[in-house]
């Protein structure tokens, strides 16, 4: 077989992502099958196949290629120190066991080679001089840093004591130790970070890896303050993409985020009680065996999200865990030097509570300081009352959270949250008015971290069910920000958009519109009438508007909104894609064509460069762009651009989103639209179980799958079906959108034509008149896809299709 | 050379031209990093290269601001600019008659290397010319792993795909580079 050619390896592509998904025993068989469905390709396929055992089996591909070595960096000098050997490499550089060669002293150390570019001379002073005030700190439990410099060739390293041991977590299962001596291990780790803490200097880094236990049992801390030396430079992330910050902040913790507090992962000011967050991270590790976001350490996303909400199981529930086969617990509590029933009481009460206040989300929250945090811990030691109460409440929300979703856990920590929030800042603002002023900056990350909570309960964000508790939750939260913050418009207004959106999303249009325009007059009123956050309020405030069918005043706020970006942020910044698309979408549904394909053109080129060709939002811009197409007749044009938009939907956002669902639907109009209308049924069936899935039966997205499908079955000649399929998509459109809108009305009429033809005149007539009268005030405005997705893409006069379908039907336009 | 973009219907001569000119300053960049990498601390581990990467976005990122936002488009650029340093510099040797063998480290614990002959490592770049054109996401996968050192966890990360997808599109792309190989050894013998 030869080179394959472009067209044939189109061909044999998806045949072989079959293919390779079977088990190699399967493949001869699956081949023998497809000798039925595809028999020209079966030669090809048999030897692409045949190709990659062969290629596995000689080790083709595999491993990484690199240019030739150079000679190795033993041997070579970096400072006082001559190179040994190689003792780890990390992201963070290279770790080197060295030895004293200027003659002067003997003696090993271990030389940290960074991989780290600093900025210049003024940089490498910096990290010269934070390298001297840490060498500073000398502790018989800290690894002394002995020098910091910059060799000759411009790489900076770190010298530090040599230290022999074993990680404590390691150390501690080694030695079976129990309880009570991890707990004076533990003690120890406190004492040296106590001690640096008072001579001003955070770890920041506190990790088992980083606390080493000698054979002996002496307890050493490594690399104090180092995590800060090798953070960015003052000033670094001025002007910087918040994407290459984080990415920074990703480098300089060398990408273990497991020991994060959730102030540094929201890249919060980095404090003493950071360390002793990850002190409380460790100690739940020693007492329990495992993280506090146990089985969410897996994957960095869920890691994140359940360090940033999650309460963590009761340490005693962690170590003697219920839901595993006994022999594994009997296993674990051996590790402790007892039995899982006497390890779980050991761990009950007062430490349970010692970690749970260590691990407060919120660091004021913590132990104010080590020293407090160990004076618990000898308490506990002692059998003395300790100063932490037990939080009763977080552990029953936990419970609450196994039981149920955790969208509603999400929803409920959110308005626990803002009550608390708003108390503090009611209270605060009565007694310290100043001081609550300065704090303003505060307030705004506060109200970021509610709205990442917000989403949460968002159906596009994530879908766990149970969405009228969440509802319900959102309720008594948004009022009590409306009645509460009137003295705090700037948080009140991010708030109030923020749950706006949320509504929006939950297809609540009128709510979401009351509080978009009560966030707009807090916002003007806090940040002026010039601001992105102005801006952000119009532009969401127009897209509920143009969901209300108000299409004038949706174009007025986005065109406005629009604007304002353009001139605040710069025409190709992405949020003005955001807007363009949305105005797009108007101008659609007013029927104006040609200003709609300029704003998604604009919209998708701007995606493209700003985000990548193969992102999530170039999809819905692409979806964009095809939707204006098929409306034009262009149907291959159409179907091109939304297989592409697939293709990047299922990739970015997997089956399950709303968004593939969507374009799967769009999809399905073109089939109906070329004249298949078994296909287009069959796909209108799978997409309306899709978004059912996704949002819930009552979403209006779900109304304009039943809205289309009654349409294919009419052409079907199954006047049944299409009935119970609009009589569907009219409940659904009357509860999520109400009566007025045009959507209902184009639903109502179109029932009532299929009465009509059913010869149910007394169903059709009230139908008739209460549609014909909504039509009449916006006669030309066809709601359009995404939004309500309900396009009557056919010819446009509700009822012309039934007229094909049975010609006896008078039409009503 | 801008296979990635071919298949996208509205790609304009502009888009086209910024796009060259983006792969040039990062070819520039990325040249000027390896060097000193090189120059530093020896030879480039899978795990220096892909660190070189990062460094070399968050370089350009800086400079050049949203450009380079997207994160998976940079390190697809990235990765074909590697592919091209290796593949220029084993044909560099190789005419320099310096002796072009090439180390492929293997990532796993035993450290097993193989020396693969300039000719190897020639025809998997003439072959993944080839199939850049037909299929950009598969070439670009192979120059992540192989001449990169990403793991198959780090290119879905970097694509929000699943780890199996990018594992499928690797082992395809090696189907494809294997026959084609294959098929120009049996043309060179005839």
């Amino acid at each position: 077989m030869g080179s394959l050619a472009a067209d044939r390896w189109r061909a044999l592509s998806p045949y072989l992502d079959e293919a390779l998904d079977l088990p190699v025993e399967a493949r001869g068989p699956w081949l023998a099958a497809l000798r039925e469905r595809a028999p020209e390709l079966v030669d090809d396929l048999r030897g692409c196949l045949a190709g990659a055992l062969d290629a596995e089996d000689a080790g083709f591909l595999d491993g990484v290629a690199l240019p030739p070595p150079s000679p190795s960096l033993a041997g070579q000098r970096i400072g006082a120190y001559r190179l040994v050997s190689i003792i780890g490499e990390g992201g963070s550089g290279s770790v080197w066991l060295a030895d004293r060669c200027d003659g002067h002293f003997r003696g090993r150390a271990a030389v940290k080679l960074l991989n780290l570019a600093l900025a210049g001379p003024a940089g490498e002073e910096r990290f010269r001089r934070e390298g001297t005030i840490l060498a500073r700190l000398r502790h018989p439990r800290i690894a002394h840093l002995i020098d910091a410099g910059v060799s000759l060739t411009g790489q900076p390293y770190l010298v530090l004591e040599h230290v022999d041991g074993e990680t404590i977590e390691r150390y501690c299962d080694i030695h079976a130790l129990d309880v009570e001596a991890r707990l004076r291990l533990f003690l120890d780790v406190l004492d040296a970070v106590s001690f640096a803490h008072a001579n001003l200097t955070v770890h920041r880094d506190i990790k088992p890896a980083n606390v080493l236990v000698s054979a002996e049992g002496h307890v050493t801390l490594l690399d104090f303050g180092i995590a800060k030396l090798i953070d960015t430079e003052p000033g670094w992330h001025e002007g910087r993409s918040a994407e290459a910050v984080a990415l920074t902040r990703e480098i300089g913790r060398a990408l273990t985020p497991e020991y994060a507090s959730p102030e540094q992962l929201a890249g919060g000011a980095v404090t003493t009680a950071t360390d002793v967050y990850a002190l409380g991270v460790l100690l739940y590790v020693l007492l329990s065996g495992r993280h506090p976001a146990g089985s969410a350490v897996r994957s960095p996303a869920t890691l994140i999200r359940s360090i940033v909400e999650e309460v963590p199981l009761r340490p005693s529930d962690a170590a003697d865990d219920t839901s595993h086969a006994w022999d594994l617990r009997v296993q674990h509590a051996a590790r402790f030097g007892t039995t899982p029933a006497r390890l779980r009481r050991a761990l009950t009460g007062d430490l349970d509570t010692i970690v749970a206040r260590a691990l407060k989300k919120d660091p004021a929250e913590r132990y104010g300081s080590v020293e407090a945090l160990a004076e618990d811990v000898r308490r506990a030691l002692r059998q003395e009352p300790i100063s932490a109460r037990p939080d009763t409440l977080g552990y029953r929300t936990l419970r609450f959270a196994q039981r149920h979703v955790t969208a509603v856990v999400t929803a409920m920590t959110m308005v626990a949250l803002v009550s608390v929030m708003t108390a503090v800042y009611t209270t605060r603002l009565a007694a310290e008015r100043d001081r609550a002023r300065r704090e303003a900056a505060k307030a705004v990350k506060v109200s970021e971290m509610l709205m990442s909570m917000l989403t949460s309960a968002d159906p596009y964000t994530v879908r766990t069910g149970g969405e009228p508790t969440v509802r319900a939750l959102l309720d008594g939260g948004a009022a009590r920000v409306q009645q509460e913050l009137v003295a705090e418009p700037e948080l009140q207004a991010e708030l109030l958009t923020t749950m706006g959106r949320t509504y929006r999303r939950l297809g609540q249009f009128d709510k979401a519109a009351a509080l978009l325009d009560q966030a707009l007059t807090s916002g003007t009123a806090a940040f002026g009438p010039e601001h992105v956050r102005v801006a952000q309020t119009l532009h969401d405030l127009g897209v509920v508007q143009a969901d209300r069918g108000q299409w004038a005043a949706a174009t007025r706020s986005l065109e406005e909104a629009l604007a304002m970006r353009r001139r605040l942020l710069g025409a190709s910044h992405a949020d003005v894609a955001v807007t363009l698309a949305e105005l797009g979408r108007v101008y659609q549904d007013l029927g104006d064509a040609d200003l709609a394909i300029e704003a998604h053109r604009e919209a998708l080129a701007i995606r493209r460069t700003t985000l990548g060709e193969r992102h999530r939002e170039t999809a819905v811009s692409l979806s964009d762009l095809a939707s204006v197409h098929r409306l034009a007749g262009h149907l291959d044009d159409a179907e091109r651009l939304l297989r592409l938009s697939l293709s990047i939907n299922r990739e970015t956002r997997g089956e399950r989103h709303p968004n593939t669902a969507v374009t799967l639907h769009d999809l399905a109009l073109i089939t109906a639209a070329r004249g298949d209308l078994r296909g287009a049924h069959a796909q209108l069936r799978d997409v309306i179980t899709r978004t059912e899935a996704a949002l819930g039966p009552r979403h209006p997205v779900v109304a304009a799958a039943w809205h289309n499908l009654a349409r294919v079955a009419s052409l079907q000649g199954s006047r049944q079906e299409a009935t119970v399929a609009l009589q569907r998509a009219l409940d659904i459109a009357g509860g999520a959108l109400g009566h007025q809108h045009q959507l209902y009305a184009i639903y109502a009429i179109d029932l009532a034509t299929l009465h009509a033809a059913a010869g149910r005149e007394d169903l059709a007539a009230p139908l008739l008149t209460e549609g014909r009268h909504v039509r009449a005030q916006a006669p030309g405005v066809v709601p359009s896809r995404r939004r309500s997705l309900g396009r009557v893409d056919m010819p446009p006069a509700p009822g012309v299709y039934v007229t094909r379908a049975s010609h006896r039907v008078p039409v009503h336009p | 050379m801008m296979t990635a973009t071919a298949e996208m219907p509205e790609t304009t001569v502009d888009q086209q031209q910024d796009a060259d000119a983006l792969f040039v300053t990062l070819y520039t960049e990325l040249h000027r990093l390896a060097r000193r990498e090189l120059a530093r601390r020896g030879p480039l581990g899978g795990l220096g290269v892909t660190t070189l990467l990062h460094e070399a976005y968050l370089s350009i990122a800086g400079k050049d601001g949203a450009m380079f936002v997207d994160h998976a488009r940079f390190m697809g650029y990235a990765a074909r600019v590697m592919r091209g340093l290796i593949i220029d510099d084993v044909r560099r040797r190789r005419s320099e008659k310096r002796g072009g063998q090439f180390h492929i480290t293997s990532l796993d614990a035993e450290r097993a290397e193989r020396i693969a002959s300039p000719e190897e490592l020639l025809s998997i770049g003439d072959a993944l010319d080839e199939l850049a054109v037909i299929d950009p996401s598969l070439a670009e996968i192979i120059e992540l792993k192989f001449f990169c050192g990403f793991s198959f966890v780090e290119i879905a990360a970097m694509r929000g795909v699943s780890e199996r997808t990018v594992q499928r599109g690797w082992e395809k792309g090696r189907i494809y580079l294997h026959q084609a190989i294959a098929a120009a050894s049996a043309t060179t013998a005839q």
